[in-house]
Protein backbone atom coordinates (compact mmCIF):
# COMPACT_ATOMS: atom_id res chain seq x y z
CA UNK A 1 0.00 0.00 0.00
CA UNK A 2 1.37 3.55 -1.00
CA UNK A 3 0.56 5.29 1.74
CA UNK A 4 1.53 8.99 0.16
CA UNK A 5 0.54 8.91 -3.29
CA UNK A 6 1.14 11.91 -5.73
CA UNK A 7 -2.93 12.80 -5.24
CA UNK A 8 -1.66 13.54 -1.63
CA UNK A 9 1.48 15.51 -2.21
CA UNK A 10 -0.65 17.50 -4.62
CA UNK A 11 -2.94 18.11 -1.95
CA UNK A 12 -0.08 19.08 0.63
CA UNK A 13 1.27 21.70 -1.36
CA UNK A 14 -1.89 22.81 -2.09
CA UNK A 15 -2.72 23.56 1.41
CA UNK A 16 1.18 24.78 1.70
CA UNK A 17 0.38 27.37 -1.31
CA UNK A 18 -2.81 28.27 0.45
CA UNK A 19 -1.48 29.07 4.08
CA UNK A 20 1.17 30.75 2.21
CA UNK A 21 -1.12 32.98 0.04
CA UNK A 22 -3.12 33.60 3.34
CA UNK A 23 0.28 34.99 4.82
CA UNK A 24 1.08 37.15 1.17
CA UNK A 25 -2.82 38.63 2.12
CA UNK A 26 -1.93 39.52 5.39
CA UNK A 27 1.27 41.50 4.80
CA UNK A 28 -0.53 43.58 1.91
CA UNK A 29 -3.27 44.39 4.10
CA UNK A 30 -0.79 45.58 6.40
CA UNK A 31 1.19 47.42 3.54
CA UNK A 32 -2.22 48.76 2.32
CA UNK A 33 -4.13 50.25 5.05
CA UNK A 34 -1.42 50.81 7.42
CA UNK A 35 -3.50 49.74 10.57
CA UNK A 36 -1.93 50.11 14.33
CA UNK A 37 -0.11 47.37 15.48
CA UNK A 38 -2.08 46.77 18.20
CA UNK A 39 -5.09 45.65 15.39
CA UNK A 40 -2.87 44.28 12.57
CA UNK A 41 1.29 43.62 13.45
CA UNK A 42 2.45 42.60 10.24
CA UNK A 43 3.69 38.72 9.59
CA UNK A 44 7.50 39.42 10.37
CA UNK A 45 6.50 41.49 12.91
CA UNK A 46 4.40 38.53 14.69
CA UNK A 47 7.38 35.92 13.22
CA UNK A 48 10.12 37.93 14.50
CA UNK A 49 8.45 37.86 18.41
CA UNK A 50 8.13 34.08 18.02
CA UNK A 51 11.38 33.97 17.07
CA UNK A 52 12.95 36.38 19.75
CA UNK A 53 11.79 34.16 22.58
CA UNK A 54 10.90 30.80 21.55
CA UNK A 55 11.23 29.07 24.98
CA UNK A 56 7.85 31.18 26.12
CA UNK A 57 6.40 29.95 23.50
CA UNK A 58 7.29 26.35 23.10
CA UNK A 59 7.01 25.79 26.62
CA UNK A 60 3.38 27.20 26.53
CA UNK A 61 3.01 25.04 23.01
CA UNK A 62 4.15 22.08 24.61
CA UNK A 63 1.51 22.33 28.32
CA UNK A 64 -1.45 22.70 25.89
CA UNK A 65 -0.21 19.61 23.63
CA UNK A 66 0.42 17.10 26.66
CA UNK A 67 -3.09 18.58 27.20
CA UNK A 68 -5.00 17.74 24.16
CA UNK A 69 -2.70 14.48 23.73
CA UNK A 70 -3.52 13.62 27.12
CA UNK A 71 -7.35 14.83 27.72
CA UNK A 72 -7.95 13.89 24.07
CA UNK A 73 -6.79 10.60 24.51
CA UNK A 74 -8.38 9.43 27.81
CA UNK A 75 -11.57 10.87 25.92
CA UNK A 76 -10.88 8.70 22.50
CA UNK A 77 -10.01 5.52 24.71
CA UNK A 78 -13.15 6.02 26.89
CA UNK A 79 -15.31 6.97 23.71
CA UNK A 80 -14.30 3.76 21.60
CA UNK A 81 -15.33 1.84 24.77
CA UNK A 82 -18.53 3.33 25.43
CA UNK A 83 -19.36 3.31 21.85
CA UNK A 84 -18.77 -0.32 21.42
CA UNK A 85 -20.96 -1.12 24.64
CA UNK A 86 -23.80 1.38 23.25
CA UNK A 87 -23.61 -0.33 20.09
CA UNK A 88 -23.25 -4.13 21.65
CA UNK A 89 -25.70 -3.39 24.65
CA UNK A 90 -28.92 -2.17 24.34
CA UNK A 91 -30.08 -2.13 28.18
CA UNK A 92 -27.06 0.00 27.97
CA UNK A 93 -27.80 2.16 25.16
CA UNK A 94 -31.50 2.91 26.42
CA UNK A 95 -30.22 3.44 29.74
CA UNK A 96 -27.32 6.07 28.64
CA UNK A 97 -29.22 7.88 25.84
CA UNK A 98 -30.42 10.31 27.80
CA UNK A 99 -26.93 11.18 29.30
CA UNK A 100 -25.63 11.24 25.71
CA UNK A 101 -28.57 13.46 24.59
CA UNK A 102 -27.94 15.53 27.58
CA UNK A 103 -24.25 16.13 26.56
CA UNK A 104 -24.91 16.90 22.86
CA UNK A 105 -26.61 19.67 23.95
CA UNK A 106 -24.91 20.89 27.07
CA UNK A 107 -22.90 23.78 25.84
CA UNK A 108 -19.37 21.74 27.40
CA UNK A 109 -17.75 25.59 28.05
CA UNK A 110 -20.43 25.12 30.93
CA UNK A 111 -18.75 22.64 32.68
CA UNK A 112 -15.60 24.07 33.19
CA UNK A 113 -16.53 26.33 36.11
CA UNK A 114 -18.49 23.18 37.62
CA UNK A 115 -15.22 21.13 37.24
CA UNK A 116 -13.10 24.49 38.92
CA UNK A 117 -15.13 24.30 41.81
CA UNK A 118 -14.39 20.16 42.52
CA UNK A 119 -11.08 19.60 41.48
CA UNK A 120 -9.49 23.18 41.63
CA UNK A 121 -6.63 25.17 39.17
CA UNK A 122 -4.12 22.89 37.46
CA UNK A 123 -3.62 20.32 34.81
CA UNK A 124 -5.34 17.35 36.11
CA UNK A 125 -8.90 19.56 35.48
CA UNK A 126 -7.67 20.60 32.26
CA UNK A 127 -6.78 17.34 31.41
CA UNK A 128 -10.49 16.05 32.12
CA UNK A 129 -12.31 19.02 30.48
CA UNK A 130 -10.39 17.51 27.59
CA UNK A 131 -11.56 14.55 28.00
CA UNK A 132 -15.16 15.52 28.69
CA UNK A 133 -15.38 17.24 25.10
CA UNK A 134 -13.51 14.52 23.20
CA UNK A 135 -15.40 11.76 24.64
CA UNK A 136 -18.95 12.37 22.86
CA UNK A 137 -18.46 12.31 19.23
CA UNK A 138 -16.01 9.71 19.54
CA UNK A 139 -18.53 7.25 21.25
CA UNK A 140 -21.77 8.36 19.48
CA UNK A 141 -19.46 7.50 15.93
CA UNK A 142 -17.88 4.50 16.94
CA UNK A 143 -21.38 3.17 18.03
CA UNK A 144 -22.46 4.09 14.65
CA UNK A 145 -19.34 2.02 12.90
CA UNK A 146 -20.70 -1.01 14.80
CA UNK A 147 -24.28 -1.09 13.84
CA UNK A 148 -22.98 -0.66 10.06
CA UNK A 149 -21.77 -3.99 9.62
CA UNK A 150 -23.98 -5.45 7.08
CA UNK A 151 -26.54 -8.27 8.70
CA UNK A 152 -25.27 -10.56 5.84
CA UNK A 153 -21.75 -10.49 6.69
CA UNK A 154 -23.06 -11.69 10.51
CA UNK A 155 -24.80 -14.00 8.88
CA UNK A 156 -22.11 -15.52 6.99
CA UNK A 157 -20.19 -15.61 10.32
CA UNK A 158 -22.72 -17.58 12.30
CA UNK A 159 -22.61 -19.85 9.66
CA UNK A 160 -19.56 -21.14 10.33
CA UNK A 161 -20.17 -20.81 13.90
CA UNK A 162 -17.56 -18.38 13.97
CA UNK A 163 -16.12 -16.97 17.65
CA UNK A 164 -18.55 -13.61 18.62
CA UNK A 165 -14.72 -12.25 19.95
CA UNK A 166 -13.27 -12.69 16.79
CA UNK A 167 -16.02 -11.75 14.42
CA UNK A 168 -15.89 -8.22 16.80
CA UNK A 169 -12.42 -7.65 17.14
CA UNK A 170 -11.96 -8.98 13.19
CA UNK A 171 -14.96 -7.87 11.19
CA UNK A 172 -16.97 -5.52 13.25
CA UNK A 173 -14.26 -3.51 14.54
CA UNK A 174 -12.97 -3.09 11.26
CA UNK A 175 -16.33 -2.29 9.25
CA UNK A 176 -16.52 0.43 12.36
CA UNK A 177 -12.86 1.98 11.39
CA UNK A 178 -13.88 4.50 9.04
CA UNK A 179 -16.51 5.82 11.60
CA UNK A 180 -13.90 5.78 14.38
CA UNK A 181 -11.60 7.66 12.66
CA UNK A 182 -14.72 10.23 11.77
CA UNK A 183 -15.03 10.37 15.50
CA UNK A 184 -11.25 10.69 16.17
CA UNK A 185 -10.92 13.37 13.93
CA UNK A 186 -13.80 15.23 15.28
CA UNK A 187 -12.28 14.77 18.65
CA UNK A 188 -8.73 15.93 17.66
CA UNK A 189 -10.30 19.86 16.71
CA UNK A 190 -12.21 20.11 19.59
CA UNK A 191 -9.74 18.50 22.23
CA UNK A 192 -7.58 21.71 20.79
CA UNK A 193 -10.63 23.91 21.74
CA UNK A 194 -10.69 22.18 25.14
CA UNK A 195 -7.92 22.67 26.14
CA UNK A 196 -7.81 26.45 24.98
CA UNK A 197 -10.73 27.24 27.28
CA UNK A 198 -9.46 24.74 30.04
CA UNK A 199 -6.55 27.38 30.20
CA UNK A 200 -9.07 30.04 30.20
CA UNK A 201 -11.00 28.70 33.19
CA UNK A 202 -9.13 26.23 35.67
CA UNK A 203 -4.97 26.61 34.14
CA UNK A 204 -2.32 29.06 35.14
CA UNK A 205 -0.38 28.21 31.67
CA UNK A 206 -0.18 26.95 28.20
CA UNK A 207 -0.82 28.90 25.23
CA UNK A 208 -4.74 29.79 25.64
CA UNK A 209 -3.48 31.38 28.39
CA UNK A 210 -1.09 33.64 26.97
CA UNK A 211 -3.52 34.70 24.57
CA UNK A 212 -5.92 35.36 27.32
CA UNK A 213 -3.18 37.11 29.13
CA UNK A 214 -2.04 39.20 25.52
CA UNK A 215 -5.14 40.00 24.91
CA UNK A 216 -6.15 41.37 28.32
CA UNK A 217 -3.05 43.37 28.17
CA UNK A 218 -3.92 44.38 24.22
CA UNK A 219 -0.45 42.72 23.28
CA UNK A 220 -1.59 41.87 19.74
CA UNK A 221 1.56 40.41 18.48
CA UNK A 222 1.96 38.09 21.58
CA UNK A 223 -1.52 36.80 20.70
CA UNK A 224 -1.02 36.66 16.89
CA UNK A 225 2.18 34.77 17.76
CA UNK A 226 0.23 32.53 20.31
CA UNK A 227 -2.69 31.61 17.89
CA UNK A 228 0.18 30.90 14.94
CA UNK A 229 1.47 28.44 16.98
CA UNK A 230 -1.76 26.96 17.93
CA UNK A 231 -2.80 26.51 14.63
CA UNK A 232 -0.02 24.10 14.14
CA UNK A 233 -0.38 22.43 16.81
CA UNK A 234 -4.04 21.71 15.83
CA UNK A 235 -3.05 20.92 12.10
CA UNK A 236 0.05 18.93 13.68
CA UNK A 237 -2.86 16.02 15.79
CA UNK A 238 -5.41 15.97 13.23
CA UNK A 239 -3.25 15.64 10.48
CA UNK A 240 -1.60 12.43 12.96
CA UNK A 241 -4.97 11.03 13.17
CA UNK A 242 -5.58 11.63 9.74
CA UNK A 243 -2.55 9.93 8.79
CA UNK A 244 -2.89 6.88 11.24
CA UNK A 245 -6.24 6.29 9.83
CA UNK A 246 -5.21 6.26 5.70
CA UNK A 247 -2.16 3.60 7.20
CA UNK A 248 -4.70 1.68 9.25
CA UNK A 249 -7.66 1.81 7.10
CA UNK A 250 -6.71 2.13 3.83
CA UNK A 251 -9.03 3.67 1.21
CA UNK A 252 -12.53 4.68 2.17
CA UNK A 253 -14.13 3.12 -0.96
CA UNK A 254 -13.03 -0.52 0.61
CA UNK A 255 -15.84 0.43 3.60
CA UNK A 256 -18.52 1.17 1.09
CA UNK A 257 -19.93 -2.35 2.15
CA UNK A 258 -21.52 -5.10 -0.82
CA UNK A 259 -21.42 -3.52 -4.44
CA UNK B 1 -28.07 -41.12 6.40
CA UNK B 2 -30.21 -38.25 4.69
CA UNK B 3 -28.08 -34.87 4.08
CA UNK B 4 -30.84 -32.67 5.48
CA UNK B 5 -34.39 -33.31 7.29
CA UNK B 6 -37.33 -30.70 8.81
CA UNK B 7 -39.80 -32.24 9.82
CA UNK B 8 -42.95 -30.43 10.69
CA UNK B 9 -41.21 -27.06 10.67
CA UNK B 10 -42.49 -23.69 11.66
CA UNK B 11 -41.17 -20.20 11.77
CA UNK B 12 -42.94 -17.59 13.12
CA UNK B 13 -41.01 -14.25 13.92
CA UNK B 14 -42.70 -11.17 15.60
CA UNK B 15 -46.22 -12.38 15.07
CA UNK B 16 -45.71 -13.36 11.55
CA UNK B 17 -45.72 -16.90 10.61
CA UNK B 18 -43.25 -17.44 7.60
CA UNK B 19 -43.04 -21.10 7.31
CA UNK B 20 -45.93 -23.77 8.48
CA UNK B 21 -45.46 -27.34 8.64
CA UNK B 22 -42.43 -28.05 6.12
CA UNK B 23 -41.24 -31.43 5.66
CA UNK B 24 -38.63 -32.11 3.38
CA UNK B 25 -36.16 -34.58 3.13
CA UNK B 26 -32.99 -33.99 0.86
CA UNK B 27 -30.76 -36.92 0.29
CA UNK B 28 -26.78 -36.58 -0.13
CA UNK B 29 -25.01 -34.98 -3.12
CA UNK B 30 -28.78 -33.67 -4.33
CA UNK B 31 -29.06 -30.35 -5.83
CA UNK B 32 -32.18 -29.23 -4.88
CA UNK B 33 -33.80 -26.04 -6.30
CA UNK B 34 -36.29 -23.61 -4.18
CA UNK B 35 -38.88 -21.42 -6.48
CA UNK B 36 -41.53 -19.47 -5.30
CA UNK B 37 -43.08 -15.54 -5.12
CA UNK B 38 -41.07 -13.10 -3.33
CA UNK B 39 -41.98 -12.96 -0.02
CA UNK B 40 -43.13 -16.96 0.12
CA UNK B 41 -40.43 -18.16 2.17
CA UNK B 42 -37.97 -19.16 0.32
CA UNK B 43 -34.86 -17.64 2.08
CA UNK B 44 -36.40 -18.11 5.86
CA UNK B 45 -36.74 -22.35 4.69
CA UNK B 46 -32.93 -21.60 4.10
CA UNK B 47 -31.81 -19.59 7.03
CA UNK B 48 -33.79 -22.28 8.81
CA UNK B 49 -31.99 -25.07 7.46
CA UNK B 50 -28.62 -23.25 7.66
CA UNK B 51 -29.21 -22.71 11.77
CA UNK B 52 -29.17 -19.13 11.07
CA UNK B 53 -33.36 -19.10 12.05
CA UNK B 54 -34.42 -21.14 14.91
CA UNK B 55 -37.79 -22.99 14.03
CA UNK B 56 -40.62 -22.41 16.64
CA UNK B 57 -42.01 -25.46 15.97
CA UNK B 58 -40.35 -28.86 14.22
CA UNK B 59 -37.22 -30.03 14.15
CA UNK B 60 -34.12 -29.84 11.71
CA UNK B 61 -31.15 -32.19 11.30
CA UNK B 62 -28.19 -31.92 8.86
CA UNK B 63 -26.42 -35.80 8.49
CA UNK B 64 -28.39 -36.51 11.65
CA UNK B 65 -27.42 -33.88 13.63
CA UNK B 66 -28.61 -30.06 14.58
CA UNK B 67 -27.77 -27.27 11.84
CA UNK B 68 -25.43 -25.65 15.43
CA UNK B 69 -22.68 -29.03 15.22
CA UNK B 70 -22.44 -28.43 11.27
CA UNK B 71 -22.07 -24.80 11.54
CA UNK B 72 -19.61 -25.45 14.55
CA UNK B 73 -17.70 -28.38 11.66
CA UNK B 74 -17.64 -26.17 9.33
CA UNK B 75 -19.98 -27.86 7.22
CA UNK B 76 -22.44 -25.52 6.09
CA UNK B 77 -21.59 -22.91 2.55
CA UNK B 78 -23.47 -20.20 2.52
CA UNK B 79 -23.43 -18.18 -0.67
CA UNK B 80 -25.87 -15.01 0.03
CA UNK B 81 -27.17 -12.77 -3.38
CA UNK B 82 -25.07 -10.06 -2.56
CA UNK B 83 -21.54 -11.72 -2.26
CA UNK B 84 -20.31 -10.89 1.40
CA UNK B 85 -17.24 -10.02 0.06
CA UNK B 86 -15.07 -8.32 2.87
CA UNK B 87 -14.08 -5.11 1.41
CA UNK B 88 -10.93 -4.67 3.09
CA UNK B 89 -9.36 -8.48 1.71
CA UNK B 90 -8.56 -9.48 -1.30
CA UNK B 91 -10.20 -12.01 -3.03
CA UNK B 92 -7.52 -15.02 -1.89
CA UNK B 93 -7.55 -12.65 1.36
CA UNK B 94 -11.60 -13.37 1.41
CA UNK B 95 -11.45 -16.92 0.64
CA UNK B 96 -8.68 -17.74 3.35
CA UNK B 97 -10.42 -15.85 6.11
CA UNK B 98 -13.98 -17.91 6.53
CA UNK B 99 -11.78 -21.00 7.01
CA UNK B 100 -10.04 -19.36 9.76
CA UNK B 101 -13.07 -17.70 11.48
CA UNK B 102 -14.68 -21.05 11.04
CA UNK B 103 -11.74 -22.38 13.07
CA UNK B 104 -10.26 -25.01 10.47
CA UNK B 105 -6.84 -25.74 9.82
CA UNK B 106 -5.54 -24.24 7.09
CA UNK B 107 -4.92 -25.86 3.19
CA UNK B 108 -1.45 -23.84 1.61
CA UNK B 109 -2.30 -23.78 -2.07
CA UNK B 110 -5.49 -24.66 -1.79
CA UNK B 111 -7.53 -21.02 -1.98
CA UNK B 112 -5.17 -20.07 -4.75
CA UNK B 113 -6.20 -23.66 -6.99
CA UNK B 114 -10.20 -23.19 -5.95
CA UNK B 115 -9.62 -19.32 -7.16
CA UNK B 116 -8.47 -21.04 -10.57
CA UNK B 117 -10.89 -23.12 -10.63
CA UNK B 118 -13.20 -20.75 -10.36
CA UNK B 119 -11.42 -19.07 -13.74
CA UNK B 120 -10.12 -16.52 -11.32
CA UNK B 121 -6.23 -16.31 -12.21
CA UNK B 122 -4.26 -13.30 -11.66
CA UNK B 123 -7.76 -11.96 -9.90
CA UNK B 124 -6.32 -13.78 -6.08
CA UNK B 125 -5.09 -9.86 -4.87
CA UNK B 126 -7.66 -7.71 -6.07
CA UNK B 127 -10.11 -6.22 -3.78
CA UNK B 128 -13.70 -6.81 -4.35
CA UNK B 129 -13.96 -3.35 -5.48
CA UNK B 130 -11.75 -4.27 -8.50
CA UNK B 131 -13.95 -7.81 -9.36
CA UNK B 132 -16.77 -7.39 -11.63
CA UNK B 133 -20.20 -8.61 -10.16
CA UNK B 134 -19.86 -12.49 -11.78
CA UNK B 135 -15.98 -12.41 -9.93
CA UNK B 136 -17.48 -11.16 -6.92
CA UNK B 137 -19.63 -14.28 -7.01
CA UNK B 138 -17.32 -16.70 -8.25
CA UNK B 139 -15.16 -15.90 -5.36
CA UNK B 140 -17.87 -16.28 -2.56
CA UNK B 141 -18.53 -19.94 -4.26
CA UNK B 142 -14.58 -20.52 -4.15
CA UNK B 143 -14.53 -19.06 -0.19
CA UNK B 144 -17.39 -21.85 0.36
CA UNK B 145 -15.62 -24.28 -1.30
CA UNK B 146 -12.61 -23.97 0.59
CA UNK B 147 -14.56 -24.14 3.82
CA UNK B 148 -14.70 -28.04 2.72
CA UNK B 149 -18.78 -27.23 3.41
CA UNK B 150 -20.52 -30.45 1.96
CA UNK B 151 -23.76 -28.76 2.30
CA UNK B 152 -23.82 -25.23 -0.16
CA UNK B 153 -26.82 -23.23 0.87
CA UNK B 154 -27.14 -20.74 -1.97
CA UNK B 155 -29.72 -18.09 -1.34
CA UNK B 156 -30.51 -16.34 -5.00
CA UNK B 157 -26.71 -16.01 -6.28
CA UNK B 158 -27.18 -14.80 -8.87
CA UNK B 159 -29.64 -12.16 -8.30
CA UNK B 160 -27.51 -9.20 -9.13
CA UNK B 161 -26.08 -10.82 -12.01
CA UNK B 162 -26.84 -10.14 -15.57
CA UNK B 163 -27.96 -12.99 -17.95
CA UNK B 164 -25.15 -13.90 -19.71
CA UNK B 165 -22.70 -14.10 -16.16
CA UNK B 166 -25.50 -15.69 -14.82
CA UNK B 167 -25.62 -18.36 -17.38
CA UNK B 168 -21.90 -18.74 -17.27
CA UNK B 169 -21.66 -19.10 -13.44
CA UNK B 170 -24.67 -21.74 -13.98
CA UNK B 171 -22.18 -23.55 -16.34
CA UNK B 172 -19.83 -23.41 -13.09
CA UNK B 173 -22.14 -24.58 -10.23
CA UNK B 174 -23.22 -27.63 -12.35
CA UNK B 175 -19.14 -28.36 -12.92
CA UNK B 176 -18.52 -27.97 -9.35
CA UNK B 177 -21.37 -29.89 -7.74
CA UNK B 178 -20.25 -32.74 -10.06
CA UNK B 179 -16.41 -32.95 -9.65
CA UNK B 180 -16.73 -31.58 -5.53
CA UNK B 181 -19.56 -34.10 -4.39
CA UNK B 182 -21.35 -31.35 -2.40
CA UNK B 183 -25.28 -31.40 -1.60
CA UNK B 184 -26.73 -28.02 -2.55
CA UNK B 185 -30.58 -26.29 -2.04
CA UNK B 186 -30.38 -23.66 -4.15
CA UNK B 187 -32.95 -20.70 -4.56
CA UNK B 188 -33.68 -19.23 -7.33
CA UNK B 189 -36.68 -17.24 -9.05
CA UNK B 190 -35.74 -18.46 -12.58
CA UNK B 191 -37.48 -21.51 -13.38
CA UNK B 192 -35.26 -22.20 -16.41
CA UNK B 193 -32.48 -21.82 -14.10
CA UNK B 194 -33.85 -24.44 -11.33
CA UNK B 195 -34.85 -27.36 -13.75
CA UNK B 196 -31.47 -26.68 -15.55
CA UNK B 197 -29.55 -26.83 -11.99
CA UNK B 198 -31.08 -29.06 -9.84
CA UNK B 199 -32.60 -33.13 -9.43
CA UNK B 200 -35.50 -31.94 -7.56
CA UNK B 201 -37.51 -28.67 -7.43
CA UNK B 202 -39.37 -27.19 -4.59
CA UNK B 203 -42.56 -25.04 -5.14
CA UNK B 204 -42.61 -22.89 -2.28
CA UNK B 205 -45.77 -20.49 -1.40
CA UNK B 206 -46.72 -18.52 1.00
CA UNK B 207 -47.17 -16.68 3.79
CA UNK B 208 -46.82 -18.81 5.51
CA UNK B 209 -44.07 -20.81 3.42
CA UNK B 210 -44.97 -23.95 2.63
CA UNK B 211 -43.74 -26.04 -0.37
CA UNK B 212 -47.03 -26.87 -2.13
CA UNK B 213 -45.52 -29.14 -4.81
CA UNK B 214 -41.99 -31.01 -5.60
CA UNK B 215 -40.64 -31.66 -9.14
CA UNK B 216 -38.43 -34.42 -9.83
CA UNK B 217 -36.52 -33.37 -13.37
CA UNK B 218 -36.03 -36.33 -14.99
CA UNK B 219 -32.92 -34.85 -17.44
CA UNK B 220 -29.80 -36.40 -18.22
CA UNK B 221 -26.42 -35.28 -16.96
CA UNK B 222 -24.28 -33.50 -17.51
CA UNK B 223 -26.46 -31.18 -18.71
CA UNK B 224 -25.16 -28.95 -21.34
CA UNK B 225 -26.82 -25.72 -22.80
CA UNK B 226 -28.77 -27.99 -25.56
CA UNK B 227 -30.86 -29.35 -23.01
CA UNK B 228 -32.69 -26.48 -23.04
CA UNK B 229 -34.03 -27.04 -26.59
CA UNK B 230 -35.42 -30.52 -25.20
CA UNK B 231 -39.02 -31.43 -24.64
CA UNK B 232 -38.57 -32.82 -21.35
CA UNK B 233 -37.03 -29.53 -19.96
CA UNK B 234 -39.50 -27.07 -21.72
CA UNK B 235 -42.25 -29.68 -20.54
CA UNK B 236 -40.67 -29.37 -16.87
CA UNK B 237 -40.27 -25.65 -17.17
CA UNK B 238 -44.20 -25.42 -18.44
CA UNK B 239 -45.53 -27.52 -15.29
CA UNK B 240 -43.82 -25.28 -12.91
CA UNK B 241 -45.39 -22.47 -14.27
CA UNK B 242 -48.46 -23.70 -13.89
CA UNK B 243 -48.25 -24.68 -10.60
CA UNK B 244 -46.78 -20.97 -9.85
CA UNK B 245 -49.53 -19.37 -11.35
CA UNK B 246 -52.24 -21.57 -10.13
CA UNK B 247 -50.98 -20.65 -6.99
CA UNK B 248 -50.92 -16.74 -7.84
Amino acid sequence: MTVVSTGTVRRIGIGVGGIGLGFGLWWVAVVLFAPPTYILPAPAAVLGRLAGNPTLYIENAWITTQKVLLGGGVGAASGIVLGVLIAKIRVLRASLLPYLVTMRVLPKIAIAPVLLIYFGLGMQTAILFVAIIAVFPVAISTAAGFERVPERHLDLLQSVAANPRRTLVRVEARYALPDVFAGLKQAAALSVIGAIVAEWIVSTSGLGYLILVASETVQTTVLLAALLLLVAVGLAIYGSVALFQRVTVGPSSRYAGPT
Amino acid sequence: MTAIELVDVSVEFEGVQALAEVHLAVEPGEFVTVIGPSGSGKTTLLRTIGGLQEPTRGAVSIDGEDPESAQSEGRIGYVFQDHTLFPWQTAIENVRFLREMAGKSPKPGRARSILSEMGLDGFEDHYPEALSGGMKQRVAIGRALHLGADLLLMDEPFGELDELTREEIGVEIRRLWRDHDRTIVFVTHSVPEAVLLGDRCLVVDGPPGRIVRQFDVDLPRPREESVLESAAFQSTVSDIRAELHRKA
